[in-house]
């Protein structure tokens, strides 16, 4: 007998051969979603915006804010400014970004072991924890957003979501369930020597927000 | 006083009962002057925790119906000690549940069964007054009352009406001491440094008295404080509630 | 089984860990952080109790269900193309991920932190194999260079100090870190790791949770080492319990707002990331090959007993940071791979209660770890419902059997009861010196480290008694 088999079997012996209703556990399942403001922070400002910008800065994300995607460039330029950057970056072929006037910065296809800066749009904002959210496709590798120590991602206001729930809703109805759907919340960080927090583990030290558009 | 309020069955519990006495008649003190008729029923010995935790199951249950059938008769079951209440009230039920016989009668027991000071504020609603002590105290949440019973606000709202009373905050005070029934003496070492940062804790109120609400956290911790040299001195809070906190502290008898 | 099983000696362990007072600093300034910031992130989310109470139900739903989540969380997975096994025993488990290691003719693997691959006896069933791992959570790390085990399932390395860990890294980093101070060894592990990450052949993680109706698995981290130990090699294998699934990321989501304020205070772990399948066609990275190994190894026999609770546990160390004998002792002298309560219950499951009795009687049953558990855990009756077996069992000492025994008898005829209490006090007394004993025969243990307090001299019922009489009438 298979593992599988002998493992769904001990399971069903202990659990007790009633017949399966699929139905029935899905209406339980989604009733365990039923009223999710019982079960979920209420949003720490009054907008979606104010709430996301509360909780970035909370956990040490930085943000900027521009009228429209032409201006992303410039603030681009200033952030590296702010660190004593070079003007090189990786940064993510999505047709958004690469169709901006980048002539003021050198901008590259590529992300380096020890890539600087990497500059990427996040699919959405999450206002309820300060989370960004980043899929992987053909245009958008992982590492980029891991291997650099700044990452900039571009958030479209519009993008912007209450609650994890309002994602996972989202999730699949778009183009699909990603291979990698990541939540980013806060630069990379650790505490294991001695609880004591330092930022840049891993990932990035530093977590960089251009939200786009005005506010509704 | 002729009582007009309930038949109460006083369960001393036996740490009280061999070891500091005082805390029974407190208890019995504060029943009396609330307006309760107080039976000492002569059939209690132990609610037969140290067995339970144990894990021996077949003693607990047969100490469990003996003390069913001994306290049944009552409207009421009051003791000074949230940690036997506790076994009453949810361990008898838990350990009795497919019983046709015992099982009904441990829950109609449980339902009756009191700590002696929630008993007095959530049932009672009697809050004795002229009560007077100078003194400063802290006062440790012990954990089965705490925890099995909600034992929290009510000491405290006592305590408040002493007079003359400076109560203290005592950080960790709802942290365990590391009594544990048999754990104290079976894992010594442990229970040791649990009590002694306990103690330490206690120290630092710089209160002159540490109060409780169960003998066996009091004896813990008092018996830490005593080998440390502390001079913090121990009372149970039905003692201090009951105006019977003028005698000899856990420790001074003589 | 051939998870490592506790020793023998657990008390010795304790004795020993009790008297290292590093040891101890070192546990109180994590858990004393995590608990400060878990009661900070408690009172912040007012919904706390209500998610609590869903979050249970939402286990429990599964386990009861958990025979059709597989099945559909096997297809769904299988549908995005990962190769889903499955693993009745922790030698099983083991045995598959080695032979998908040498399929790929693994030299270097790199794993992110995962329970389950302690559990399991993964590090060293690589070891045997003659493949080389890398461990690329920093706690890891640490604890790899130190060769020991976790001693925490949040913190694996909480029982170091920072200059225990100056030390490793002085001698483990190629260069050396400049400085000694966290910030920098952080960055020199960074470097130390970066070249693993990047050449690894195969990235092995675990899973907080398993979506079923999409085939992702889910891992949370505040370093990023998962993400970089899965996307790099051409190979990603996820080692996960049984009892992860979960219905939808929406169930996921309900769960991690528990988790990580119960874990670190935190409202999300800086990374949240699901795994579904392979790399697509045209992604720009991404490993080749994704493997699913779903583990049983005792889980589906704790569904038939008391110890099904336990399969709601979702990792999160809270009962650990609150146990006074954790705080103690720390996780090593627990023996197994999961201390604390928690590890207390589990422990006896994977190893043997014969093996690990004292565990479940380590315990003063205070319920503050089942009060902070986020999934409503009953831990105190579970390690209570292992003390009885280990009764019927006829596991404890003899001597405490005996003891029990003989007061209980005593304690079942309230004369004789009243009789020996009475005569047993005044005993007692004799003992005493001013108001105390500082020597108890047969109770050495308490008054090793603390006075008795003397007796009374007459007992209650007796003075009662007395009393009553004096009024004239029979009690």
């Amino acid at each position: 007998m298979s593992a599988r088999d002998r493992i769904l079997g001990a399971i069903r012996e202990s659990l007790g051969s009633t017949p399966r209703d699929t139905a029935a556990i899905a209406a339980e399942a989604a009733a365990l979603l039923a009223d999710p403001d019982a079960i979920r922070p209420e949003l720490a400002g009054p907008s979606l915006t104010e709430s996301f910008a509360a909780k970035a800065w909370g956990l040490g994300t930085t943000l900027d804010t521009v009228a429209d995607m032409a201006e992303v460039p410039a603030a681009v330029s200033r952030y590296l400014a702010q660190y004593g950057l070079g003007p090189g970056l990786a940064m993510q072929q999505a047709p958004e970004l690469t169709g901006l006037d980048w002539s003021a910065l050198a901008p590259h296809d590529t992300v380096a072991p020890d890539e600087p800066v990497a500059l990427g749009l996040a699919r959405h904002g999450i206002a309820e924890s300060g989370s960004l959210v980043i899929h992987s496709a053909p245009d958008n590798p992982i590492l980029l957003g891991f291997l650099p120590l700044h990452h900039i991602l571009v958030l479209e206001r519009r993008r912007m979501l209450p609650h994890l729930e309002d994602y996972a809703a989202l999730l699949g109805r778009e183009d699909g369930i990603p291979r990698n759907a990541i939540l980013i919340t806060g630069p990379s960080g650790t505490t294991d020597i001695e609880g004591s927090y330092v930022r840049g583990a891993h990932g990035p030290g530093f977590l960089h927000v251009i939200l786009v558009g005005d506010e509704e | 006083m002729t009582p007009t309020g309930p038949t109460v069955g006083l369960f001393v519990t036996c740490l009280v009962d061999a070891i500091r006495p005082r805390i029974g008649f407190a208890t019995l003190r504060l029943l009396e002057e609330a307006g309760c008729r107080v039976e000492v029923p002569p059939q209690q010995t132990c609610c037969g925790q140290p067995a339970f935790n144990s894990g021996d199951d077949a003693d607990t249950a047969a100490l469990a119906r003996q003390v069913i059938a001994a306290f049944e008769p009552y409207d009421y079951v009051v003791l000074p000690s949230g940690s036997c209440a506790g076994t009453i009230r949810h361990g008898y039920p838990e350990l009795l549940a497919n019983d046709p016989d015992w099982g009904p009668r441990a829950r109609a027991l449980s339902a009756k069964t009191h700590e002696i000071l929630s008993f007095l504020v959530d049932v009672l609603g009697h809050v004795p007054q002229g009560r007077r002590l100078e003194a400063s105290a802290t006062y440790h949440d012990s954990c089965s009352g705490l925890r099995e019973l909600g034992i929290s606000a009510q000491p405290r709202r006592l305590l408040a009406d002493v007079e003359g009373l400076e109560m203290r905050p005592l950080e960790g005070n709802d942290v365990c001491c590391g009594f544990g029934g048999t754990f104290c003496v079976k894992y010594s070492d442990i229970s040791g440094a649990i009590v002694d940062e306990k103690a330490e804790a206690i120290e630092r109120t710089g209160a002159d008295l540490l109060l409780a609400g169960d003998l066996g956290c009091l004896m813990n911790m008092a018996g830490k404080l005593k080998r440390r040299g502390s001079s913090v001195r121990c009372f149970h809070t039905v003692e201090v509630v009951a105006g019977c906190a003028d005698g000899p502290a856990i420790g001074e008898e003589t | 089984m051939s998870a490592p099983a506790p020793q023998a000696g657990f008390k010795a362990r304790a004795a020993a860990a009790i008297a290292d007072p590093t040891l101890k600093i070192a546990i109180d300034r994590t858990t004393g952080t995590a608990e400060r910031k878990r009661a900070a992130a408690v009172a912040a989310f007012s919904e706390f109790e209500a998610a609590r109470a869903r979050g249970k139900a939402i286990k429990d739903h599964v386990i009861a269900h958990l025979d059709h989540y597989l099945e559909t969380f096997e297809r769904n997975a299988t549908a995005a193309g990962a190769k889903v096994h499955w693993a009745a025993s922790d030698a099983e488990a083991c045995a598959i991920v080695v032979r998908i290691c040498r399929e790929a003719d693994a030299k270097l693997v790199t794993r992110s932190k995962s329970m389950l691959g302690e559990e399991i006896g993964l590090p060293h069933a690589l070891a045997d194999a003659g493949i080389e791992r890398a461990e690329t959570d920093l706690a890891e790390h640490i604890i790899q260079l130190a060769g020991e085990r976790p001693s925490h399932i949040v913190w694996p390395a909480m029982h170091r100090t920072r200059e225990q860990v100056a030390e490793l890294f002085a001698e483990g980093h190629h260069p050396p870190p400049t400085a000694f101070d966290p910030a920098t060894m952080v960055q020199s592990a960074r470097h130390e790791l970066r070249t693993k990450f990047l050449s690894a052949d195969v990235g092995i993680s675990g899973a907080n949770f398993l979506v079923a109706d999409t085939g992702a698995t889910c891992t949370v981290t505040n370093e990023g080492n998962a993400e970089l130990t899965t996307t790099p090699p051409r190979v990603h294998i996820v080692t996960a319990g049984i009892e992860k699934l979960v219905p939808s990321t929406a169930h996921a989501f309900a769960l991690l707002r528990l988790l990580v304020r119960s874990a670190t205070g935190g409202e999300l772990t800086q990374y949240t990331t699901f795994h579904c399948g392979p790399k697509r066609p045209g992604d720009a990275d991404g490993p080749e090959e994704m493997h699913i190994v779903l583990v049983d190894n005792g889980r589906s026999r704790m569904l038939k007993d008391e110890f099904r609770e336990m399969l709601r546990c979702i990792r999160c160390g809270a009962c650990m940071n609150h146990c006074v004998v954790y705080r103690q002792i720390g996780g090593h002298a627990y023996g197994g791979v999961y201390p604390g309560p928690m590890g207390a219950v589990l422990t006896p499951v994977l190893a043997g209660l014969e093996r690990s009795r004292d565990l479940p009687s380590a315990c003063t049953m205070n319920g503050r770890c089942a009060e902070v558990c986020p999934v409503q855990i009953p831990l105190p009756t579970l390690l209570r419902a292992w003390r009885g077996r280990s009764w019927r069992e006829r596991l404890e000492p003899s001597g405490l059997r005996y003891g029990i025994g003989l007061w209980a008898a005593v304690a079942r005829r309230p004369r004789l009861y009243r009789f020996a209490s009475g005569a047993g006090v005044r005993l007692l007394r004799r003992l005493g010196k001013g108001g105390w004993i500082s020597r108890l025969p047969l109770a050495g243990g308490w008054t090793g480290s603390r006075d008795f307090p003397k007796p009374a001299g007459r007992t209650f019922m007796e003075l009662y008694r007395a009393e009553q009489s004096g009024k004239g009438g029979p009690s």
